[in-house]
């Protein structure tokens, strides 16, 4: 404790520091050394890639960059127009991939998705700078406003997500006139690989379950599969219960006992499914943070994804999802008093229920509602932790 | 005798992976029987950058000098999540259990010393245990000297390797008269193999010139005769590795009187725990090594000397350098290399510039002190403002 | 509402000739496992209080082995139900293990079960945290996700295939709009996932868009899935009659049924080429069995959507107030409604509300 307080001042500069990280367990010393030395960053900020997104992405991302100036956070942005309803001016994906692989971490407001591709591809850009970066495990972490009166209170659930196959494999052909088939992949390298980050997630936060959902008495290979590998995963996690349940049962234990949920591990489907009516039950769309994780980045986004885009110019979207978002980026990258800070000044401004946007029954503009969060901005209090 | 039992244990295992075959599905075979050929690799615990590792405080010391562990890793960022595991000496099994499945999902550990206080001979030491379990078939201690600290030898430079699986630990004593044990002594090929291919791998890559073998050959024929000759024979397959052999007891005495010939040595359990602990005494003690265990799938990082310190826990005089330098030398397996020589950077500060000691090298300040002048070499040391 | 009585006096007007005609129509019933048999007995029941010109069949569908030496339907069952055109059905128990189709399953495939139709409605007298909820779910049955066809390409990789064809989405397309009309529903919302499914739901989709060209009268909209579930929880007032692709309304309509209290209250319709056949979608409940706890409102329910079905909208009605009354009054509510009622009392009183109005 005493060796903290001492040093709060200097935590509060404190940097992070992110090398690159080898991805198997062996007895061989990195060998690598120097070019894995070369690719560090330099500098004596962090450096964050920034994707605004489409609809109402770029106000958000306006007040969260309010927000940081305020706070005198220090992170800088490096920002990239990416779009897919707007091709002609979005950047590269290469470069867009390859800056968040420098930084390691993204800030990313939700990018639109078509119904049909410019170029009649499958692939959505989404998916695409997903299977780019490998950002396998997307987690929403679902959990009741504090003063935000909804019919449910105390949810509290982490949805997490695999998002790089299942449904969403843009793999799809019309066979005969008439006639399409999408094929589904399910494979056990990345069923595992979701259920061992779901596992770890609730060995890491200290929760108790882990729900695996899945609709295996139908598709009883894909699914199977995947359900399989999760129970497998189960017996190396001992302490934590591990329960199935079939995803139609899930959305109706959903809207009807959302408390029973703790830790969810879904495809990629029954994933969007679940995070969205899970974030209404919260407060919508634009209260819920997410983070999307590859091996060695993570790009944090809103959980619920729309763009919101009939709102654009009208300033009513509200910046809290982004916010928390930002928040979890701060602590992630090892600011995690700024980030605390951030989240307090938010939880205040909700639970004082005065100032509001319209999703929430209040009439503030996203303006006023940014500077009502930056008005309660507090230095933040030592952590608590044993030291 | 030996050879007989040896031969039964084999079989013993033949018919235990067999009947593990047939029962049990690739991941568990995987997962629950190191010793079998793995197929599938384990998704690696790494999400966005941040490492999940498995924290066994143990006993004694050990809970005070993990929490300066992760007080240093905060402050130097290091992007690390501890799993704590603590093991209650006094219960029996499960906690063990578990914490060898933690192990296996991490695959990387940070260890302190677990006391198995119970002397029946039904129970296993928790250490050899975790060790067998796992298939850590390698120990590593690195002993380079500190400048600054009071030692009998000066720039030391030795990499102590050891088998660390079976030989003398393989736990099979029995009393076949009354008055009259035997404890068994096991040698394979297969292990002496992989401790001398990682000898001579490890010499080749880190630019070292020779590899010795301590024995005892010349009483223990057929065991460590076994082990001498296939070090002898893999020693063939690197040219440019000078290879000699040397006996343990001639051994200890060149240690303490001429260490600087030795530069990487490997040998089987026993003679490496005594010759690892002597050559921490000859740079300055217990309380600044650091050991590794390595196994194919998975590494352990611990103090180099494996004691308890019972006796001077809560007291504020333990060492943590031994501790820290095992962290670091897990962020370096881990790849996070810049974290790593921060850490290391303000350690030998610490050590040799500050001459910050602890009691066990002779100086009066507490582990608190040396922790708090370690985190503010780091916060200097940073390139932010 | 008043519009809605208003609509079915018109109705009467119309198929008065058929009402008061002497054919009694025979209808397959199949009572299920578990608390099938009771809730069955209960509707028979009310259904002859209410003297509804309908002979019941009832048929076992225990699966038998067939020549081919898989377990199946008996064939005694599929025949009644193909001479009849129409069923009733209590909850089934999947048997679990290989081997057994899901019986639920093969009857869907051999009645070419097209559209499963589920109106959830909030009850009066049983609160839920929902209420105002009026939404039909008519979902896809026979393709999409739920084709079967999965297969191991190599080691560790499972692709299951998702048909859609433009043949049953334009069918089901039709069919929802037919019944947004007969049932004087205003708003037809097809849900989709075509942003990232862009040419499997692109082709559901504009099957739904060439319908909704046929049937302007009816308002239609598109929404992705992800959006209705989100607005779903929050407001679902602002939803009429969805039409979906298999796997969406599977998940959707139960999600739907729990907004409004579960599976128990919830009737389901599922209609096909060679006829109809009307169940209660919950569970076959083997803890109360026999104990004359259950509740027969989903079974009930069908049996009424049934009716309307056949045109039989006088007694459906009659049912249908008599079941909601006796809900409202709250007297006799069985366990799972919150009251300590037994099935039969439940069932007594239906009765005797029937009696009263007729």
């Amino acid at each position: 404790m005493s060796l903290i307080s001492r040093n709060i001042s200097k935590i509060l500069f404190q940097p992070c520091q992110i090398t690159a990280a080898r991805c198997i367990h062996s007895n061989v010393p990195p060998q690598n050394a120097a070019k894995s030395e070369s690719t560090e960053r330099e500098g004596n900020r962090i450096k964050c890639t920034l994707i605004p997104g489409d609809g109402v992405g770029p106000e958000l991302v306006a007040s969260v960059q309010a927000l940081f100036k305020a706070s005198g956070v220090p992170v800088d942005f490096e920002s990239y127009f990416f779009s897919e309803v707007n091709p002609t001016l979005s950047a590269n994906l290469e470069d867009v991939a390859s800056s968040i692989e420098r930084n390691r971490v993204c800030l990313k407001g939700i990018l639109a998705s078509p119904d049909f591709g410019y170029l009649g591809e499958l692939q959505t850009l989404n998916m695409k700078l997903r299977n780019a970066l490998d950002l396998y495990a997307n987690v929403v972490h679902v959990k009741s406003l504090p003063g935000v009166k909804r019919r449910h209170d105390n949810i509290d659930c982490v949805i997490i997500r695999e998002q790089t196959e299942g449904e969403y494999s843009a793999l799809e052909h019309e066979s005969v006139k008439g006639v399409v088939e999408c094929l589904k992949i399910v494979t056990a390298k990345k069923s595992q690989r979701i259920a061992k980050f779901a596992f770890d997630y609730a060995t890491k936060n200290k929760r108790k379950k882990v729900t695996a959902v899945h609709k295996a008495n139908i598709m009883k290979l894909g699914d199977g599969l995947f359900l399989r590998s999760c129970e497998e995963m189960a017996k190396l996690y001992p302490t934590i219960e591990f329960e199935k349940m079939i995803v139609d049962n899930c959305t109706m234990q959903m809207v009807s006992n959302p408390q029973q949920f703790d830790v969810m591990v879904t495809p990629n489907l029954y994933g969007n499914i679940v995070d969205n009516l899970a974030s209404g039950l919260v407060g919508g769309a634009g209260v819920v943070a997410g983070a999307s994780y590859s091996a060695n980045c993570v790009v944090f986004e809103p959980g619920a994804r729309h763009t919101f885009s009939e709102a654009v110019g009208k300033s009513v979207a509200n910046p809290t999802a982004m916010m928390l978002c930002a928040a979890k980026l701060l602590n992630h990258v090892n600011l995690p008093l700024y980030g605390q800070m951030i989240r307090d000044a938010v939880n205040k401004v909700l639970s004082d229920g005065k100032v509001r946007t319209k999703d929430l029954g209040g009439q503030s503009s996203t303006q006023e509602y940014t500077f009502a969060v930056i008005a309660n901005l507090k230095p933040p209090q030592p952590l608590k932790s044993k030291c | 005798m030996a050879t007989r039992i040896l031969f039964r244990r084999n079989k013993l295992m033949n018919i235990f992976s067999c009947r593990a075959q047939s029962t049990m599905s690739a991941f568990e075979i995987q997962h629950k029987t190191p010793l079998i050929k793995k197929t599938t690799p384990i998704p690696v615990a790494l999400y966005g950058g941040r490492h999940a590792v498995t924290m066994l405080p143990g006993g004694g010391i050990g809970p005070e000098l993990m929490s300066y562990v992760r007080e240093v890793f905060k402050y130097a960022g290091a992007p690390v999540d501890f799993e704590v595991i603590d093991i209650d000496p006094s219960d029996e099994s499960k906690q063990i259990e578990y914490a060898i499945t933690s192990i296996k999902r991490n695959g990387v550990a940070l260890k302190g010393n677990i006391e198995t206080k119970s002397e029946n001979t039904e129970v296993i030491s928790r250490n050899v245990a975790i060790r067998n379990e796992l298939d850590l078939y390698i120990n590593v201690v690195h002993c380079k000297s500190f400048p600054g600290v009071p030692a009998r030898q000066k720039d030391l430079d030795l990499m102590i390797i050891r088998q660390n699986t079976e030989g003398e630990y393989a736990m099979l004593e029995h009393e076949s008269v009354d008055g009259v044990v035997e404890s068994m002594k096991v040698v394979t090929e297969t292990n002496s193999e992989r401790v001398a291919r990682y000898a001579f791998d490890f010499a080749t890559r880190n630019g070292r010139k020779k590899v010795t073998t301590i024995h005892k050959a010349n009483i223990m024929k057929l065991s460590d005769g076994l082990f001498l000759d296939t070090s002898r024979r893999i020693a063939l397959e690197y040219p440019d590795i000078e290879h000699n052999d040397m006996i343990i007891d001639n051994c200890c005495m060149q240690l303490v009187s001429n260490p600087h010939q030795f530069d990487v040595m490997m040998m089987t359990n026993l003679y490496g725990s005594i010759v690892s602990n002597v050559a921490c005494g000859l740079i300055g003690g217990a309380g600044l090594l650091s050991g590794r265990n390595y196994g194919d799938h998975y590494a352990i990082f611990e103090p180099g000397t494996r004691n308890t310190g019972t006796a001077i826990a809560g007291k504020n005089i333990a060492n943590p350098i031994a501790m820290l330098s095992a962290s670091v030398d897990m962020l370096e397996h881990l790849g996070h290399l810049q974290h790593a020589n921060l850490i290391r950077g303000a350690m030998l500060k610490t050590i040799s510039d500050d001459r910050i000691h602890t009691l066990d090298l002779g100086g009066t300040a507490k582990s608190t002190d040396v922790v708090q002048r370690v985190i503010d070499h780091i916060l200097e040391s940073d390139i932010r403002p | 509402m008043s519009a809605r009585l208003l609509k079915n006096v018109n109705f009467k007007l119309i198929t008065n000739s058929r009402l008061y005609s002497s054919d009694v129509r025979k209808c397959t019933l199949i009572p299920g496992d578990g608390i099938g048999p009771e809730i069955s007995a209960a509707v028979q029941k009310i259904f002859a209080t209410a003297t509804v010109p309908i002979e019941w069949e009832s048929v076992d569908v225990t699966p038998v082995k067939g020549p081919d030496g898989k377990f199946g339907i008996p064939q005694a069952a599929i025949d009644s139900v193909n001479k009849n055109k129409i069923g009733l059905k209590g909850p089934l128990m999947t048997p679990v293990g290989k081997g057994h189709r899901s019986l639920n399953l093969a009857l869907r495939k051999e009645f070419n079960l097209y559209a499963n139709v589920r109106p959830c409605r909030s009850l009066e007298g049983f609160k839920t945290l929902y209420d105002q909820v009026n939404v039909v779910t008519i979902r896809e049955n026979t393709e999409g996700e739920y084709s079967g066809i999965e297969h191991e390409i190599v080691d560790g990789v499972v692709q299951s295939i998702k048909l859609i064809t433009e043949e049953a989405s334009r069918r089901v397309a039709e069919f929802a709009f037919k019944y947004t009309i007969e049932n004087n529903r205003k708003k037809v919302t097809a849900v989709h996932k075509a942003n990232i499914m862009r040419m499997s739901d692109g082709l559901f989709l504009r099957c739904c868009r060439e319908m909704a060209e046929k049937y302007k009268e009816v308002k239609f909209e598109e929404k992705y899935l992800d959006t209705v579930c989100l607005n779903m929880v929050q407001d679902p007032t602002q939803y009429d009659v969805l039409v979906m692709p298999n796997l969406y309304g599977d998940i959707l309509s139960d999600m739907c049924a729990g907004l409004v209290g579960g599976l128990g209250l919830t009737p389901s319709g599922n209609i096909g080429l060679n006829g109809a056949l009307f169940e209660s979608v919950h569970g076959t409940a083997p803890d109360i069995a026999n104990q004359d706890k259950a509740n027969p409102t989903a079974l009930l329910l069908s049996a009424v959507m049934m009716l309307r079905y056949m045109q039989l909208n006088k007694h459906a009605d009659l049912i249908e107030r008599a079941c909601f009354d006796t809900i409202k009054e709250a007297k006799y509510l069985t366990g799972d409604l919150g009251g300590k009622a037994k099935c039969s009392e439940f069932t007594n009183e239906i009765c005797s509300k029937i009696i009263a109005a007729s």
